[in-house]
């Protein structure tokens, strides 16, 4: 195949962590057949999670941002999202999905997140 | 049913036989279209379309449409192409002369917190708002060398960006010194440059 | 498909630009859960309106009681 390389780091493997499923990846396609179905539909309800966890976590980031929270505030929010993070994880290994696993392909209208 | 491949403007470009390509032209604007397939989707598939649409790079600015996207027949892709002549036109002209450069930046000095817990929630979030920091920076700085950009939403783990440029082609090579640039100037950071593609990220306003 | 011992590191750009990027010509394409894609059509419309009201700054804010 081609080199694409243009500029290359030497620990190259680093970026390839998270490889997608290329067959899962067909816009618009979520394999619905039963014995992919339960994979299926942890990929949505994952990728809603991270949706909210995302979302969350930016406004926190803008509220620190504006000083109008007290340290406390700030480590306990640290805490939860960190929490979160680590969960998150913790379910995506459970289910067998990759960080691209979650970010779900909607066909004409792009990636979700 | 037919695939279109990749759009571009009249007149068509010449077509090598090898990919069964074939043009059809509406509306000033022209369609490579293959008869579509039912051949399971594999990574070679995949870069045999790159390879396709590269080697026709070559001859004239195009848009690369998605992987996948079938109509019924030539009328129909003819349709296609009037109804969204304007847009077409359009994107034709932002991308004149260019092409894409795909970009991904790592952070690596996080050794410290995959071996043990960080170390609190503050440094949590302040290491949050430090990544979106040097993600914006190494953005705006390759921003400058392109005629425009797109950046991904933020990922969970150590990827800080993922970015793709619209560079005029004769600008590729003072871009990649840029990144290499950035690389010296960030040891805690890792850059990957890859490309030219054809101008994925740049088909809409 | 890459050179022996080197990661496919540059199949994850190709994927995201062919199959996440290009033209989007909206024709018959065959979608294998019709029901399922009704479901991300909505989730994408409350992102795009989330971000929307994100960048106007009309978000709820976070409560004060953390």
């Amino acid at each position: 195949m081609r080199d694409k390389f243009l500029h290359k780091p030497p620990d190259l493997d680093l970026f390839a962590s998270d490889l997608p499923r290329v067959e899962d990846a067909l816009p618009g396609r979520v394999n619905a057949d039963p014995e992919r179905l339960e994979r299926g539909l942890a990929q949505l309800v994952l990728t809603v999670v991270e949706l909210l966890r995302q979302l969350m976590e930016r406004q926190a980031l803008r509220r620190i941002d504006g000083g109008t929270l007290s340290e406390d505030q700030v480590e306990r929010l640290g805490q939860t999202f960190m929490e979160l993070d680590k969960r998150m994880e913790q379910l995506r290994t459970e289910f067998g999905l990759t960080e691209e696993d979650i970010n779900l392909h909607l066909g004409p209208l792009g990636r979700l997140l | 049913m037919i695939e279109i491949c990749a759009i571009t403007a009249e007149p068509p470009p010449p077509l090598p036989e090898s990919d069964n390509l074939h043009a059809v032209c509406s509306a000033g604007l022209v369609a490579l279209c293959t008869p579509a397939d039912e051949q399971p989707l594999t990574p070679s598939v995949l870069w045999s379309r790159e390879e396709m649409l590269e080697k026709l790079m070559e001859q004239c600015d195009l848009l690369p449409v998605r992987y996948g996207s079938r109509v019924e027949d030539d009328a129909a892709v003819a349709r296609v192409l009037a109804e969204r002549q304007g847009q077409l036109a359009e994107a034709l002209e932002r991308v004149r002369g260019a092409v894409e450069v795909a970009v991904r930046v790592l952070e690596t000095d996080t050794a410290p917190s995959t071996t043990e817990p960080p170390a609190s929630g503050t440094d949590y979030l302040r290491s949050k708002t430090r990544h979106a920091k040097v993600a914006t920076d190494v953005h705006e700085a390759l921003g400058r060398l392109a005629r425009a950009s797109t950046q991904q939403a933020g990922r969970a783990g150590s990827e800080l960006l993922r970015a793709a440029y619209l560079v005029d082609r004769g600008a590729v090579g003072s871009f990649v010194e840029r990144v290499a640039e950035l690389q010296k100037a960030k040891p805690q950071l890792r850059l990957l440059c890859t490309g030219p593609w054809p101008p994925y990220s740049f088909t809409s306003g | 498909m890459s050179s022996i011992g080197e990661p496919d590191v540059t199949l994850v750009d190709l994927i995201d630009r062919l199959l996440g990027g290009g033209v989007v010509v909206v024709g018959d394409i065959t979608l294998a859960a019709a029901d399922v894609d009704l479901v991300y059509v909505g989730l994408r419309a409350l992102v795009s309106s989330v971000a929307t009201a994100e960048e106007k700054g009309v978000l709820p804010e976070l409560g004060s009681s953390l």
